[in-house]
């Protein structure tokens, strides 16, 4: 009888029997492979969507000349049409405004040369498509703008019609001389774009003789990388010129540390799967143990019934992946929008209107569904291919074939622990350029240790019955005795349940011991950098540098200061410049006013050296990522790229910063200023006189700029619980996963101990039969069932706070740099062992109901 | 710009060799054949061959041939641009415009009213009539700006002229006419002209009805394959210094049903200006 043939007959039995167990498995699977599809479909989107917008702003330019953030001069743009081989050289101004009024929805503004830029872009405002009554008056007027057809409807805005804006000089008003039709840019960002003039952009945004961009088309017969060199070489240095994929490229590598965490939510969801495919598996081992013995007495063998049970486990995994595909589209399509929101907000303008399913991408997603099933039903049906026939068949305990499992499983489990080991190493000794110190490797040492963790299980559980033998057994009667020998007799079985408890209180552990050190380590930096009473911000308070914010004039803030009760208010401008390709987070403070009243965390170079040799010169201070990256210390010399070229700075600190994961460089506003030549504020700090009521300073500055501009104003004690916020938030998932992990868990329990209860049925029957009363009988499986949660609790408490400082490593230390240090979260551990207890108590309320219930003749006679 | 009336520039060759070789082609619109109304009044007087004896590509020529002489001109016109809601928006512009020879010409178009837009100006440098630099200025900015040498069938900033009407004359080689039949416009005996284009242009083909007794086209149809796209009507000529120049004329356009209707309200003939008034210095005063 072949594999095909067993499956037939007796899988498919065995399959409608146990519905409930394999339909759990089953969704267990397609939930893990759901997360998988769901969360890559999600990333493909949200990235596809970047490049989307990328390629209909850019138009037919195949290069992009970049600079920083605030711009650069537009007689760059001579330079560059004079290159040999330029066919257009048109500028683009690409900024953020919101409407003044409804919902102030944002959208981007692009600022063309409208004369020109039909050599690029798929638009014209003099074309029948385009639906701009008067273009002579659109380009005649300064306050001219246009709006895609889709935004104009969706807030009811009509030709001609008067819109409040809110920009960088505050709010202005525009006059809306047309609208696109959805084509080429008008297309991009989902309709939320509104095109100026390039000069009219300039005057309305503060950017008077600058340009963010130069996109360019290049005449047929030259090479790409030709031109890139000959207008690098026209340029002064400094100047970043990339194809519109390279700049997808960097959205992708800005995101990377988000793509990573939902990776690695992923890739969780998936071995909780894993955890019941096992349980399934092995349980199944256990129950059909008289079915394998017959099989192999009448000639099965061993390799045919562990074959069987991986056919199965197959079968299963292969139905499981493809619900999962499904399941994994629909949870797509319902989380994209609130994804695209947090991408929007975080690193920059992004609209999801189709969902970007790759076949390729779900065929993988099978084949790791379905692989990671058979690998979990591993262990368990080569277990049931060493059972002997005899002993199965009497159905006698298979404790020997238990303990030659376990010495296996010890093995597998420490070799496993070592790999972790082993990786962590390596991690912790690469250098910080090297492709070895990436988070994929934290993530292997993680997967590494919990399965280690999980295959001592047994081992785990068997020491942990004899010290409850030994401590607590006597004092709980002969409930307490019976329940401990109960759990030893299936170990295996119960060792599974265990599992699954220890990896839910794990991640519990570990996302609460990570989110609390985060929380800790951010709120500690906020409190040494941030004391002012009042902040001031145009964007989401933790945005990245070019997400949707509206920088601030400096002006403003000498109106701030002109405010009752202000005692100052100190401007903060933040901006990415590009250094090798990639993007640094530039961050300009007034140091000597900042340093009166804050704290900068010094790990090298002399403290007092930021207050006295940084103001107003060439010095800057990075932080340490940045000095890791690029290898630098206290006295070095380190080139910026600038306006005016290539500047060279006196590097005199490396100082803890949390601000971007992209690593940070501090330098003096008023030097930046004089270089960057940009007059702009994202942040002002402001502090309250003494005396004054912080909440009507910040009321104050509240009703002054109601009408006029869109910005945050959050007294410290909001900011604080704004920034708390943000970070539960983005542990929101985490917590998802944490509650399905623990229900599966449960499911777990029930599965362990109602198998227990059927396979005692008779045990039970003697017991009630000599006087065991049914709420002693309950009370039984509830202590059996009360342990194995407290088993599971002690294990996942302890791989927790590994994987929590494992998770530390990976996710931000190698971001932010080693100065965050890990804090365990003893109140959260306390919180998870009840939870264990609880939950399990919980689960096994059911199974105890059915053993209390078990009729005495009826028990006695079975079997 | 070379606006409407000093479209005789498009059909200003000075002579049928030049024309021949000239190596870009130009559509005729609006304020082409408004021009070509002049040239061809002109040479009236002139031929008087037979119209069976004559081809499609013969009449063009002739007309043509005479429209250099209304190069040098200044014209003070109305602008009236109506929508499909009927709603209209007016504006008055002065043009100026001389024969650069031996380059083509040179023009300068400054619109007076509205407020919103006076003293906004267009500026043409045509090197040969197939060559030609574009600047537009707009006093609020304060700045000169060159003008993308883009599509020459797009509309002419909102207007139902396109680019090329207002930018000089066709190169005729780029095109192939055909005779295809005699009408009677307005009372006029007209000359019909297939004119098709030899390479891909927004139109396919356009119908020109020439008025037998001016050379003056009174009426034109372009068609996208078989669908009209613009038309246009050219009235009230009048002879000025011998030049036949229509005084009112109207394009439409089929696809928006927007309207564009001038009427000069000035003109005077053989100016002689200065290349100084042809300058971006000259643009950026309006003209002064």
């Amino acid at each position: 009888m072949n594999i095909l043939q067993l499956l037939r007959h007796i899988s498919v039995k065995h399959l409608r029997h146990q519905k409930a167990r394999s339909l759990m498995a089953l969704i267990g699977i397609a939930l893990g492979v759901a997360a998988m599809v769901s969360i890559d479909i999600v990333n493909m989107s949200v990235l596809r969507s970047f490049e989307d917008n990328i390629n209909r702003i850019t138009g037919r330019a195949v290069l992009q000349v970049t600079d920083a953030e605030s711009g650069f001069p537009e007689a760059m743009l001579d330079v560059v049409q004079k290159v040999p081989g330029v066919e257009y050289a048109v500028p683009v101004i690409e900024t953020n405004g919101c409407l003044a009024w409804g919902d102030e929805r944002a959208f981007a503004v692009l600022g063309v040369d409208v004369l020109q830029d039909g050599n690029i872009r798929d638009y014209s405002i003099t074309d029948e498509s385009s639906d701009i009554p008067d273009p002579l008056l659109f380009l005649a007027r300064p306050d001219s703008i246009l709006l895609t057809r889709e935004m104009a409807a969706r807030e009811h805005i009509a030709i001609d019609q008067q819109i409040k804006v809110q920009t960088v000089q505050g709010t202005r008003t525009f006059t809306v001389r047309g609208l696109l039709e959805p084509d080429g840019p008008a297309k991009a960002l989902g309709g939320d774009i509104a095109v100026m003039d390039l000069y009219a952009a300039q005057l309305a945004f503060g950017k008077e003789g600058r340009i963010d961009r130069i996109d360019v088309s290049i005449l047929r017969g030259e090479s790409l990388d030709t031109m890139k060199e000959r207008i690098q070489a026209a340029l002064p240095e400094g100047y970043n010129i990339d194809t519109p994929a390279g700049r997808s490229r960097q959205m992708e590598n800005l995101m990377g540390r988000f793509r990573k965490s939902m990776d690695m939510i992923g890739y969780l969801a998936l071995f909780v799967g894993m955890y019941l495919i096992y349980n399934t598996v092995a349980i199944s081992v256990v129950q059909r143990g008289r079915e394998i013995g017959i099989l192999r007495a009448l000639g099965a063998t061993r390799r045919q019934v562990s074959g069987l049970f991986l056919g199965e486990t197959v079968v299963l995994s292969l139905a499981a992946s493809l619900l999962g595909i499904g399941l994994g589209i629909i949870l797509a399509k319902i989380s994209i929008t609130a994804v695209a929101r947090t991408v929007s907000s975080m690193y920059g303008r992004s609209s999801i209107t189709d969902l970007t399913i790759i076949p390729l991408h779900l065929a993988k997603d099978i084949a790791i569904g379905v692989a990671a099933s058979v690998i979990a039903a591993f262990f368990p049906s080569r277990s049931s291919s060493r059972i002997s026939p005899i002993s199965a068949i009497r159905s006698t305990p298979y404790s020997s074939d238990a303990l030659r499992r376990h010495r296996g499983l010890t093995i597998a489990s420490l070799a496993f622990i070592g790999i972790a080991g082993a990786i962590l190493l390596v991690y912790k000794t690469a250098a910080h350029a090297s492709p070895l110190r990436s988070s994929s490797m934290t993530i292997a040492a993680m997967l590494s240790l919990l399965l280690g963790i999980s295959l001592s299980t047994p081992l785990f559980l068997r020491r942990f019955i004899s010290m409850f033998h030994r401590l607590f057994a006597g004092r709980l009667g002969a409930g307490g005795r019976l329940a401990g020998l109960n759990l030893e007799k299936n170990l295996t079985r119960n060792a599974v349940a265990v599992a699954a408890v220890f990896f839910s209180i794990s991640l519990s552990v570990s996302s609460s011991s990570l989110l609390f050190s985060v929380q800790k380590g951010l709120m500690d930096y906020i409190d040494d950098v941030e004391r002012s009473d009042v902040l001031i911000t145009s964007g989401h308070p933790l945005a990245s540098a070019g997400a949707q914010t509206i920088p601030m004039p400096l002006e403003m803030a000498l109106e701030i200061e002109a405010i009752p009760g202000v005692d100052a208010a100190d401007p903060f401008r933040k901006l990415f410049i590009t250094i090798s390709g990639r993007r640094v987070l530039l961050e300009a403070i007034d140091i000597p006013r900042w340093l009166k009243r804050n704290t900068v965390k010094v790990v090298k170079g002399m403290q007092g050296d930021v207050g006295t040799m940084m103001p107003g010169k060439d010095v800057i201070s990075v932080s340490e990522s940045v000095a890791s990256r690029y290898g630098l210390k206290p006295g070095d010399h380190f080139t910026l790229p600038t306006p005016q070229g290539p500047v060279r700075f006196l590097v005199i600190s490396v100082v803890v910063s949390f601000a971007s994961d992209s690593g940070v460089i501090f330098i003096d506003y008023q030097t930046f200023r004089r270089i960057w030549q940009d007059h702009n504020a994202d942040m002002f700090s402001v502090y309250v006189r003494p005396g004054n009521d912080v909440i009507d300073v910040r009321d104050a500055i509240r009703e002054l700029y109601k009408d006029k501009r869109k910005m945050f104003v959050l007294d410290s004690r909001e900011f604080r619980a704004e920034i708390k916020k943000l970070l539960d938030q983005s542990f929101e998932m985490n917590n998802a996963v944490n509650l399905l992990t623990l229900a599966i868990a449960g499911f777990g329990i029930i599965i362990t101990l109602l198998a227990s209860v059927f396979e005692r049925t008779r045990e039970i029957g003697i017991l009630r039969s000599i006087g065991m009363k049914r709420g002693q009988v309950s009370g039984l499986v509830l202590i059996e069932s009360a342990l194995l949660g407290l088993a599971g609790g002690l294990l996942g408490t302890f791989a927790g706070v590994l994987t929590g400082w494992i998770n530390l490593e990976g996710f931000f230390r190698l971001d932010f740099g080693d100065s965050i240090s890990y804090q365990v979260h003893y109140l959260s551990i306390c919180w998870a062992l009840l939870l264990a207890v609880g939950l399990a108590v919980l689960a096994g309320l059911y199974p105890a109901r059915r053993a209390a219930k078990t009729n005495i003749t009826e028990a006695l006679s079975y079997e | 710009m070379n606006s409407l009336p000093v479209q005789s520039a498009k059909c200003g060759m000075r002579n049928g060799r030049q024309l021949r070789n000239a190596p870009q082609p130009r559509s005729t619109s609006a304020a082409l054949v408004f021009l070509r109304v002049l040239c061809v009044s002109v040479v009236i007087s002139v031929f008087s061959s037979p119209a069976f004896a004559i081809s499609g590509r013969d009449i063009f020529e002739k007309v043509h041939e005479v429209s250099v002489k209304g190069l040098d001109h200044e014209i003070s016109m109305t602008m009236v641009l109506f929508d499909k809601n009927g709603g209209k928006r007016t504006r008055t512009l002065t043009s100026y415009s001389k024969n650069a020879a031996p380059e083509a010409y040179k023009a300068l178009a400054v619109f007076k009213t509205p407020p919103d837009l006076k003293n906004v100006g267009f500026l043409v440098h045509a090197r040969t009539f197939s060559n030609r630099d574009l600047w537009a200025y707009f006093p609020e900015f304060k700045r000169v700006r060159r003008i993308a040498n883009t599509s020459q069938d797009d509309s002419f900033f909102g207007s139902d002229l396109s680019y090329d009407d207002f930018t000089g004359p066709a190169n005729l080689d780029d095109f192939k006419f055909s005779l295809e039949r005699e009408e009677v416009v307005d009372g006029k005996p007209c000359y019909v002209v297939e004119v098709t284009p030899k390479t891909r242009r927004k139109y396919t083909r356009y119908l020109a009805w020439v008025a037998k007794d001016l050379w003056v086209q009174v009426k034109i149809e372009y068609y996208q394959d078989r669908d009209i796209y613009r038309s246009g009507t050219f009235k009230n000529v009048r002879l000025i210094n011998g030049i036949p120049t229509p005084f009112r004329s109207e394009m439409e356009n089929r696809k928006t049903n927007h309207r564009t209707e001038l009427t000069i309200d000035n003109i005077r003939y053989n100016t002689q200006f200065s290349d100084d008034l042809f300058t971006q210095r000259s643009l950026e005063r309006a003209g002064k």
